[in-house]
């Protein structure tokens, strides 16, 4: 057990690499604390965003606001609501976080979620809450995805959470197990969170600029379960841990982040790729599921656990029906040797391969910010009202880039870099 | 009481609240606000409304603690930026004539100890924000105060009590004073209003010209608008409901007449002006105006309060409460208005209510003001009851009749 002094020092090294790496956030700026899923920060976020607010103000913040939200809210509205109930949308959080977007501010997420916050409820009305918040949400989807202000997304402890990930342990040290782990994978354990940062951003560039100098055309997956070849679009373009926002704000987005990523030719994807971890989507776990690919679009989706959910997914709207992201992470990242799921995207896909179901970042395609949706879609890029990442990554996979020319090199054997930077 | 008894009193509570405070109708809205302390209570506010036919419940949850960091490391010339989301939601709640439900559990002394002008300041400026969306849609929607016993105002309450105990003592008295241990809490509250709008009645055939108050530390006359009407208990709203505002309310309530007030009066409970207290004050009006005030403490702040502008230091409410209210003979100071209020007489700086006044909701802020009524963006309850006070209303002719003696009625209805 750390005692709560050691805690509060953590939490504070946290915050401060928050602000300082993740958000870069500059003097002036105001900083909106949100969470999309849950509408608002879950209240077990609670110690994490005194932590930040203190650390923003410190960093120069003009204002720094909070909103909260609370599943067990939605939860009690998804059980005893009238059918009607979910076109209702008030659109104030929506206003309030376009309204720092426009004004050049800085947005920060939140998780302090529970993965089974909707479990057990009809899928219908999940469905149907859903789809009313994503159409609602779309605008803030289009400018995080352009980049358009410094964002990042980062993970608080919580009872629920933890419980999920550590059943068996007593809940207060479930709790512990799992702040250590966030502390450890995010860089707050060494003794200068902020320089450790720096020197594992600098490497995951150096990734980065390989594959961009490679331009290859596909990539091949083999792994067992998987064999699929996913199109590059010409002008992807590889992305690691360190973006320039429009605002001018160089940034981090994710905090942990281990993986390299583009976008994949939303009209060329083939063959079959089955999912390494569990998802957890909009309260729901889908498990041990794979997906079928036909010239891009899924035409198959199969689950042990949750299919209907998958399947509601995936009918969400067209672009559902297709990939927006490809993600390399090695077998070997902090995250994975865990040992452990997350049932959080933020951590599981830093532990593995991984691609996403819908929207692709425009930042990924060379002039993607300044295309309408349709030259967006004609270059190969995809739209959607979804961005869903899933694992497939394992120290089973092998993936192989393909060059203009046909050429098979090596990117990835048994799960880890197969070149030298 | 073990945990399921108090889950059982939190969902009568709640039915209360929803029932006979917001007197909510099928396919309404309801949006709730509160700090992250309330999120239990306000989900099973939540499940009443749904089983009442409540179409959507909405919640907007603050936490003090952020507020008092933002106080502590702003720069104060940021001090009085709102994020305009936060108002914008009240608005739209508001417009449609949605339910609203506010819960108002603050601790007491959340920001002791930061600088008086600082807090002035960012009030001033969060309440000139919100006033003029309060009244442009004024009994436009059903709307209802409560509060849950939240850990730091429990502590407040009950100091030197553990706080789990304290919390415990806090909910009990919550419970009682709020008739949610009574049997049928449904019937006793119909009761209680009932009554509440038979002294009503008796106080609007009167049609007093003023009222007398006299009590240690007072003696203080109140001219009454000739319009003025009673109110008490029950409130009817354009959008068609009829709710109780307030839950707990023992208080039968009307508009001075902002010129008409002379003479000093004495504070006889600890103000909580949203996080801090102001005790012990004496407030000397001449002409309607506080003329002088001093207080063993928060003088600056009540100063500052009255300051607020134009109309924050003339008289908006006169209220009588009997010292035998529930509130009262619970013998607990509660540090919050919404409670402290309903233990005894009080009065209120700043704005007056529109329907304390015949047809008050058709005049103009002219037509209001001509009528005696104030306009202020403050409106801020001060008790000055006790069982010592008497109070007599003076008819137009100038005779004394006895309304309240020794902090009781003084005549039967």
């Amino acid at each position: 057990m750390t005692s709560n002094n050691q805690h509060q020092e953590l939490l504070q090294k946290y915050a401060e690499a928050i602000v300082r790496v993740g958000l870069n956030l500059r003097e002036g700026q105001r900083l909106i604390i949100t969470n999309a899923t849950a509408r608002g920060v879950p209240p077990a976020g609670r110690a994490l965003v005194h932590a930040v607010t203190k650390a923003a103000y410190a960093a120069g913040a003009k204002y720094v606001e909070t909103i909260w939200g609370d599943e067990e809210m939605h939860r009690i509205r998804l059980q005893n609501a009238p059918a009607d109930s979910f076109d209702e949308y008030p659109k104030f959080h929506v206003d309030a976080i376009m309204d720092n977007i426009k004004n050049g501010d800085a947005l920060l997420s939140i998780y302090a979620n529970d993965p089974d916050a909707f479990a057990g409820l009809d899928a219908d009305r999940v469905g149907a809450m859903q789809k009313t918040h994503l159409q609602n949400y779309a605008p803030i989807g289009v400018e995080v995805g352009r980049n358009a202000i410094n964002w990042c997304v980062v993970a608080s402890g919580s009872p629920a959470w933890a419980a999920k990930i550590f059943p068996d342990l007593e809940p207060e040290e479930a709790e512990e197990k799992l702040w250590q782990a966030i502390f450890e994978t995010t860089r707050a354990t060494e003794s200068d969170p902020v320089a450790a940062w720096m020197e594992h951003i600098q490497n995951m560039t150096k990734r980065g600029k390989y594959m961009q100098a490679k331009k290859y055309s596909a990539l091949h997956y083999k792994a067992p379960g998987t064999d699929l070849t996913l199109g590059l679009p010409k002008g992807h373009r590889w992305i690691s841990a360190r973006m320039p926002a429009e605002n001018g704000v160089e940034f981090t987005a994710n905090m942990p982040t281990e993986e390299i990523f583009t976008l994949p030719d939303r009209h060329r994807a083939d063959g079959t790729v089955a999912a390494t971890f569990p998802l957890s989507y909009g309260g729901s776990l889908i498990d041990d599921f794979s997906v079928t690919f036909e010239n891009g679009q899924i035409v198959k989706v199969n689950a042990k656990k949750n299919e209907a959910i998958l399947q509601k997914l995936v009918d969400t709207d067209d672009g559902s029906k297709r990939l927006g992201e490809v993600a390399l992470v090695p077998a070997s990242s902090p995250i994975a040797k865990r040992g452990h799921l997350f049932y959080n995207t933020l951590f599981d896909e830093n532990a593995s391969c991984h691609i996403a179901i819908g929207r692709a970042y425009r930042f990924t395609l060379a002039g993607g910010e300044e295309l309408d949706d349709e030259e967006f879609n004609a270059a190969g890029g995809n739209v959607s009202l979804n961005h869903v990442d899933f694992m497939i990554g394992s120290p089973q996979m092998d993936i192989d880039g393909i060059t203009e020319d046909g050429t098979l090199e090596p990117v990835m054997r048994q799960g880890e870099w197969a070149f030298d930077v | 009481m073990d945990e399921k008894e108090f889950d059982q009193m939190l969902d009568k509570y709640a039915d209360v609240i929803v029932n006979i405070g917001l007197g909510l109708k099928k396919d309404q809205v309801l949006f709730i606000n509160g700090i992250l302390e309330d999120a239990p209570f306000a989900r099973a506010v939540a499940k009443s409304a749904y089983k009442t036919g409540a179409k959507y419940v909405d919640m907007m949850l603050t936490d003090e603690a952020s507020a008092r960091i933002s106080y502590e490391y702003v720069n104060p010339e940021h001090i009085t930026y709102h994020p305009e989301w936060v108002f914008n939601r009240y608005e739209e709640c508001f417009k449609n004539g949605d339910a609203f439900l506010s819960i108002a559990s603050t601790n007491p002394d959340l920001l002791e100890g930061i600088d008086s002008d600082l807090v002035s300041k960012r009030r001033k400026s969060s309440m000139e924000k919100f006033f003029p969306i309060r009244t442009k849609y004024d009994n436009n929607f059903n709307w209802c105060i409560a509060a849950t016993a939240t850990p730091l105002w429990a502590q407040k309450v009950f100091s030197g009590v553990p706080v789990q105990e304290a919390q415990t003592k806090l909910w009990d008295a919550i419970f009682k004073v709020c008739r949610v241990d009574q049997p049928d809490p449904v019937a006793a509250w119909t009761e209680h209003t009932d009554r509440l709008i038979k002294i009503k009645s008796y106080l609007n055939d009167k049609k007093y010209a003023s009222l007398h108050y006299k009590a240690p530390g007072t003696d203080l006359t109140i001219g009454l608008p000739e319009s003025h009407r009673w109110n008490a208990a029950k409130e009817t709203y354009k959008n068609g409901t009829t709710g109780t505002p307030n839950i707990p309310t023992e208080e039968v309530f009307t508009s001075p007449h902002k010129d008409k007030v002379e003479g000093h009066v004495s504070s006889t409970m600890p103000l909580n002006l949203s996080g801090r207290l102001v005790e012990d004050f004496v407030v000397t009006f001449e002409n309607g105006k506080v003329v002088n005030v001093t207080a063993k403490k928060g003088e600056d702040d009540i100063r500052k309060l009255i300051e607020m502008d134009e109309g924050a230091s003339s008289l908006g409410e006169a209220a009588l409460v009997t010292d035998s209210s529930l509130i009262k003979q619970s013998g607990i100071l509660f540090y919050n208005t919404l409670f402290d209020e309903n233990a005894s007489c009080h009065l209120a700086f700043g704005d007056a209510f529109k329907d304390c006044f015949e047809g008050g909701y058709d005049l103009t802020d002219e037509e209001f003001r001509a009528a005696g009524g104030n306009k202020s963006i403050i409106h801020t309850d001060f008790m000055i009851g006790s069982a010592e006070m008497d109070i007599d209303g003076i008819t137009a002719d100038g005779t004394h009749e006895p309304l309240m003696r020794q902090g009781e009625w003084a005549f039967d209805v």
